[in-house]
């Protein structure tokens, strides 16, 4: 029963907090803050074990009673949904300040609270209404979010086209919870495994949810939004809202009966988005696109893991199929936490020097060493490196495809086929962040502002700094956070009972805190060393090369031009060169560009055609009285046909 | 887990790896002396040069950070680390677990991730060019050692690589071995992907990541090296011959014995091949990773029967 006390009481301190936003800042974020913390507790008592816990009103609203749940999987989102949005609402005091914002912090606030809220309420219906009423107002609190700086077109047309898309996706969603209550004749939702005619409802789903999380030719919204919009509101969008699409696809995919084919089109949807969404990462040269992108890859080995565990539920419960579930909603956790922290640090940067070109930034960890350490702990659990929490989901969800193809049943052609995409997404996640960090914060300034750079304040280093430590926690003792885990995969399947972490879960810990040790010594050993030999500083040796300058160095695009070339036939990049030709050339430029592909070679064509369709079918309507009597009088004739030759039925 | 590793065990394969690793550029430099007709450096020769390098002082970039140590440090101690996971014939690995492979492999990653990351502190162009090939072609070459792993662990049916390298003989171990060769002188920058005694930048992968490291940074990046050049020899010996299954005495005579020719064969490769252009170097890493992917292939299909 502590559950709904601590949710009524974070229902109501958010509710406040969505009025103080206007003119209370300090009320309103310890509302945030307090109201999140107790929605965090209300989640973790679900998860360390409790009872899930259930509401239904006595009453109706417009027809319908409200009914509420909280389960193990809904408590997974709504723990990371509180600490990120506790993180974001602190780091937004001091990134989004009033003094410089006068009007749009404020608004920012009471969105804030909105949205925070709105995605709390999805998490917690369990009535298709109520669901859909959440969802709305989900997407529209996002769209009043990402476009906080609404006097950039760049934002405007962000918003636009994210709003657009949430529609799109919103429909999908009216005719599911539609045709759903049609066939059970009732708004209520829960388990209805048993009735194998729903299943294509499934594929409705997949589409509605699989636009929310981002999956790979559905993205076409995400780099625009989640690089146009505030730094915290993007941390927010790419750690929680995104998820959120992840949570109804295995939602619905827990209570509803699936196709048979499900776990396949997920598992490879999860393939394409990991390998794609790295691919065009790499082509970018803007910090939070991308981010933007690296979501699209995670939250590819997310569903990975979500269509394993689906291909095994089909074959008989395969024990390969939990773990890889373990893996992906692990990963669900560690990718809020560490993509919300890279996008808090690419803010910082943003803040700092009004730069996200990577071309103009360089040589910040001098002037921001907190941010680039912070950045550097980021990339490394994002790269799926040990001794962080990146590596521990990613070895769950590989450990599971290696069962799955060492049993050599039906699935092990898929597994084999999955494990060495995921492995050349992981390497390319390694080459995309040690550019991002390399190139950003490594070497020297590129540019005036990234040369007058500084550090951020505590408000907004400490959120990075409490992210940055639950990644190592999660990292270094995954053990004590694999009942939670565990029991949100349980309330996924209720055919599974609780299990204990596997050994070699502990074993891999165990490693991970020697390795960190030991690193932590050697640095500290060879750090000795160096000062004790001595040191000197010169300048950086180039060939012999007398006076480099900071346009030398390598760029962002020339770093990942390797790769971004294998991916030519998808990326298509765009390029303007002007070669230098005369012995004394007075002028040379270069300029690469990756293009939305899917957005500007397929949605935007299909788009233009439809208005032209529409276009042409307008010159029927032109105001010509004659000519419209005409159509009448043709109508009534077609029908006067149909009923003199139809007559005799 | 495996049963409790004694006290004296571990340091005492940490001595083994770490001790006898310099040894390995020094027999690649006899064989390729050999062939040349030369008498070439000593046989210990690294030994004498880390040694020197020890006790040098360091110049070190003015733009670079403090990651400029850290980077060579930690590199290391993930080389270290996943040496010692190695299992070393009939003794298994000092830690033994299962999916422990899959931290091997990523242990070699987060040794790249550092040494990258050193390479970008110094702003030089070079190591930007160097930092960008060692990540890009890694790419590949992890693509393939994931592929020759996972067909070991289909062979073996087990995801511990105790397990895994002790299976008996197979047809796939040909494929397996040559297209493992081929990532391992990718990775340890060897003929024909890189030169390693090369002294023009451009042409460089490794070498030009380290371009500014000196004195002791540079003496643990070049231990490091010929640490990840032992870990692959025995990586491919284990994957090849079936030496787990033999005696302790006659498996650890075949895995030395291993060892040696696959460093002699290094020698031979380099004495005999020229490094390839760049725009090749993908291509053969794609044939190693084909030539891995058939030995899965003949994995799968050859348990099925």
């Amino acid at each position: 029963m502590s559950a709904g006390i601590m949710l009524a009481g974070a229902a109501g301190a958010l509710a406040l907090s969505a009025v103080a936003g206007l003119f209370l800042p300090r009320l309103w974020l310890g509302a945030t803050v307090a109201g999140l913390a107790a929605a965090f507790w209300a989640g973790a008592a679900v998860l360390a074990g409790g009872a899930p816990w259930e509401w239904r009103g006595g009453f109706q609203v417009g027809g319908f009673a409200p009914h509420l749940q909280l389960d193990g999987l809904g408590a997974l989102f709504l723990v990371l949904l509180a600490v990120v949005g506790a993180c974001g609402a602190v780091y937004s005091r001091g990134y989004w300040p009033d003094q410089a914002h006068p009007r749009s912090a404020r608004v920012g606030r009471v969105w804030w609270s909105v949205h925070v809220m709105s995605l709390g309420m999805v998490l917690l219906s369990a009535n298709g209404l109520l669901f859909l009423v959440a969802w709305e107002l989900f997407a529209v609190s996002g769209y009043f979010l990402v476009t906080l700086e609404r006097q950039r077109a760049q934002a405007r047309a962000a918003g636009w086209l994210y709003l657009a898309v949430s529609h799109v996706s919103a429909l999908c969603l009216f005719a599911f919870f539609g045709i759903l209550a049609a066939r059970t004749g009732s708004w209520e939702l829960g388990p209805m495994r048993d009735q194998p005619g729903l299943a294509p409802l499934f594929w409705l789903a997949l589409f509605a949810f699989g636009i929310k999380a981002g999956v790979f030719p559905l993205h076409i919204w995400l780099p625009s939004a989640h690089s146009s919009a505030p730094s915290h509101v993007s941390a927010i969008m790419s750690g929680v809202s995104i998820k959120i699409g992840v949570y109804g696809i295995l939602r619905f995919g827990g209570w509803l009966a699936v196709p048979d084919s499900a776990g396949w089109i997920v598992a490879v949807l999860g393939v394409v988005s990991a390998v794609l969404g790295v691919a065009f990462a790499l082509g970018q040269h803007d910090l939070k696109r991308l981010l933007a992108y690296h979501s699209v890859e995670n939250i590819g080995i997310i569903l990975v893991g979500v269509g394993f565990a689906m291909i095994a539920a089909g074959q008989g419960d395969a024990p390969w199929g939990r773990l890889a579930l373990a893996g992906a909603l692990l990963h669900v956790w560690n990718h809020g936490l560490f993509k919300s922290l890279l996008f808090l640090g690419a803010g910082s940067v943003l803040h700092a020097t009004g730069e996200r070109e990577m071309s103009r930034l360089g040589g910040l960890w001098r002037l921001m060493p907190w941010t680039a350490s912070l950045f550097a702990l980021g990339a490394v659990a994002i790269s799926g490196l040990p001794p962080l929490n990146g590596f521990v989901s990613e070895w769950l969800v590989y450990i599971g495809l290696f069962d799955a193809s060492v049993a050599r049943g039906a699935a092990a052609f898929a597994s084999v086929s999955a494990i060495v995409l995921l492995a050349l997404t992981g390497a390319m996640a390694l080459a995309c962040f040690t550019k991002a960090c390399g190139v950003s914060f490594l070497g020297s300034p590129r540019s005036e502002s990234a040369a007058r750079a500084h550090e951020s304040g505590p408000l907004m280093l400490g959120p990075m700094l409490a992210l940055g430590c639950l990644c190592a926690a999660i990292g270094l003792a995954p053990v004590l956070f694999w009942p939670a885990i565990d029991r949100a995969a349980c309330a996924w399947n209720p055919a599974w009972v609780a299990m204990g972490a596997p050994a070699s879960l502990a074993a891999i810990g165990a490693s991970n805190i020697a390795l960190a040790l030991a690193c932590l010594a050697a640095a500290a050993l060879l750090w000795r060393r160096v000062t004790r030999v001595g040191m000197r500083r010169a300048v950086t040796w180039d060939c012999g090369y007398a006076a480099p300058t900071a346009r030398m160095q390598y760029t962002a695009g020339s770093f990942a031009g390797i790769i971004t070339e294998w991916f030519a036939w998808i990326m298509d990049p765009q390029v303007q060169r002007d070669c230098p030709d005369e012995p004394f050339p007075s002028h040379a430029s270069y300029e690469e560009h990756t293009p939305e592909v899917v957005l500007e070679r397929v949605v935007e064509p299909a788009g233009a055609l439809t208005m032209r369709l529409y276009a042409a079918a307008r010159q029927l309507q032109h105001g010509r009285l004659q000519a419209y009597l005409f159509y009448i009088v043709i109508g009534l004739a077609a029908l006067a046909a149909i009923a003199v030759m139809g007559g005799g039925r | 887990m495996n049963t409790a590793v004694s006290f004296l065990e571990l340091p005492a394969r940490l001595a083994a790896w770490l001790l006898l690793a310099p040894l390995l550029p020094g027999i690649i430099n006899r064989v390729k002396a050999w062939v040349a007709g030369r008498r070439g450096p000593p046989l210990l020769q690294l030994y004498y040069d880390l040694a020197r390098l020890w006790r040098k002082s360091v110049v070190m970039s003015t733009l670079a950070s403090p990651g400029f140590i850290v980077g060579p440090a930690v590199a290391w101690v993930a080389v270290a680390g996943a040496a010692l996971l190695m299992p070393i014939g009939a003794a298994g690995g000092a830690l033994s677990f299962r999916g422990d492979v899959l931290l091997l492999i990523y242990l070699l990653a987060l040794a790249r991730f550092a040494t990258a990351w050193a390479a970008l502190e110094t702003g030089s162009a070079f190591e930007g060019m160097g930092a960008a090939r060692e990540v890009s072609f890694g790419v590949l070459a992890e693509a393939a050692l994931i592929a020759a792993v996972l067909s070991l662990s289909v062979q073996s049916g087990s995801t511990t690589l105790d397990a895994m390298l002790a299976p008996s003989a197979w047809p796939g171990a040909v494929l397996l071995a040559s297209g493992l060769f081929a990532v391992l002188l990718a990775e340890n920058c060897r003929v024909p992907f890189d030169d390693p005694n090369t002294h023009l930048e451009l042409t460089m992968i490794h070498e030009a990541m380290v371009l500014d490291h000196s004195g002791p940074p540079l003496a643990v990046v070049l231990h490091g090296a010929s640490v990840k050049l032992l870990l692959f020899a025995v990586l491919l010996s284990e994957a090849a011959l079936p030496i787990g299954r033999l005696a302790p005495g006659a498996g650890a005579a075949a895995l030395a014995g291993s060892v040696l020719a696959v460093t002699a064969g290094i020698g031979l490769v380099e004495s005999f091949m020229a490094r390839f252009a760049f725009r090749r170097v993908p291509l053969l890493l794609t044939a190693a990773f084909l030539l891995c992917l058939f030995a899965l292939v003949l994995a799968w299909k050859g348990g099925a029967q």
